[in-house]
């Protein structure tokens, strides 16, 4: 535990700008609580580079990049992971876990909120209406995300039949997911490993 | 009853934390199979609602978790849902923070990228198939969903302000008895 901590908390020595600053837990607290409030409209990242690299140098940018893939890759949600990695360059485990909850407890009052309302509103039947209406909505945003996603992703037939076993098995079987994503990950990933293009120029 | 709620919240949640691969989207499918058909905690008109209330409400996706805990077991199940979606993924992120920087390999971190895109793009879709046959199925809806995926996939238009529109739309058209 330990000296995963030390290699990932900064070492002014290893980065090309020394002038980076050890935030308090303080700092880091009202930072993200600053972030997850004023990114409720989803723009998160941009405040969090502002916070962190531009604003109060706590990582430089080429960290801040790395740790930008390192949230998509890694399971969770992306905004919560960056603030994790932020939170853990700046100040080890500690400062993760406070990143994590400034970041995420805004949304969560407010979705608390909303939750008790619809406890108390689900009595009308416009209610469920309007919602259907809503979850229209949400699902036209999950698809035109993935149809956007999907037209980055390699042209090749193994990224096609991957994608439409998992949509299968999950989306129609209704195979629960554990089996399917352990299956289709380690198949996928060694599918990417073969085919990595970048190989052949060295 | 509901310390056991509580339990199956953290048996449901926990591990699809770590499946929760581009975030939220890629486990509603399983979120709504383990918690409609499976622990028959909510029946499906009730998940379409959490769904929608989730997408109106800001903050990351994954959220959901909290809404379904909370109609589940109250506010102790949010807080327990809320923990057990976050804490498994920031485990795995918080080991693979410090595996990344101890290896340049950068073929398996290619690798890694885009071995990832087909698997959470399949999920993805599963999730919304899920939720359409969750709500009820009309022409009306699907109207509003080839309309709604138009508009964010050809212009710019935030989601947020269309789940705004959407929900007056609805409103109004429950107004004129439609």
């Amino acid at each position: 535990m330990s000296d995963i901590k030390a290699q990932t908390q900064p070492d002014s020595s290893s980065h090309e700008n020394p002038q980076l600053v050890t935030p308090s837990l303080w700092q880091l607290m009202i930072a993200f609580l600053k972030i997850g409030v004023t990114s409720f409209g989803g723009a998160s990242r941009p405040m969090m580079h502002r916070e962190s690299v531009e604003a109060n140098k706590w990582l430089s940018d080429r960290d801040f990049i790395a740790g930008f893939a390192l949230a998509q890759v890694l399971p969770g949600a992306n905004p919560v992971n960056l603030a994790l990695y932020v939170g853990l360059r700046a100040r080890g485990v500690p400062g993760a876990a406070i990143a994590v909850l400034g970041m995420v407890l805004p949304a969560f009052c407010v979705i608390l909120l909303m939750g008790y309302a619809y406890r108390e509103l689900i009595v009308y039947p416009a209610t469920h209406f309007v919602l259907a209406g809503v979850a229209g909505a949400g699902v036209a945003a999950t698809i035109a995300t993935g149809v956007k996603m999907a037209t980055k992703l390699d042209r090749n037939w193994m990224t096609l039949i991957i994608a439409l076993a998992v949509f299968f098995a999950v989306g129609v079987l209704h195979i629960s997911m554990t089996p399917v994503v352990i299956i289709a990950i380690p198949a996928s990933l060694a599918a990417a490993w073969f085919t990595d293009k970048d190989l052949r120029h060295g | 009853m509901d310390d056991n709620r509580l339990l199956g919240l953290i048996l449901v949640f926990a591990p699809l934390s770590i499946l929760s691969f581009g975030g939220g989207q890629a486990i509603i499918a399983d979120m709504q199979h383990q918690t409609v058909d499976v622990w028959g905690w909510l029946s499906a008109n009730q998940f379409s609602d959490l769904f929608a209330i989730s997408r109106a409400a800001p903050g990351p996706s994954t959220l959901i978790a909290a809404l379904i805990g909370y109609q589940i077991a109250g506010f102790a199940g949010s807080i327990i849902a809320t923990l057990a979606i976050y804490i498994p993924s920031s485990i795995v992120v918080y080991y693979a923070t410090s595996w990344w920087q101890n290896h340049p390999d950068s073929r398996l971190k290619r690798s890694f990228e885009r071995g990832l895109g087909p698997v959470a793009i399949g999920l993805l879709f599963a999730g919304a198939l899920a939720i359409i046959e969750s709500g009820p199925i009309s022409w009306l809806m699907m109207i509003n969903l080839a309309i709604c995926t138009a508009i964010l996939y050809f212009t710019k238009f935030s989601p947020y302000k269309l789940v705004g529109s959407v929900a007056l739309v609805f409103l109004a058209l429950n107004m004129i008895g439609l």
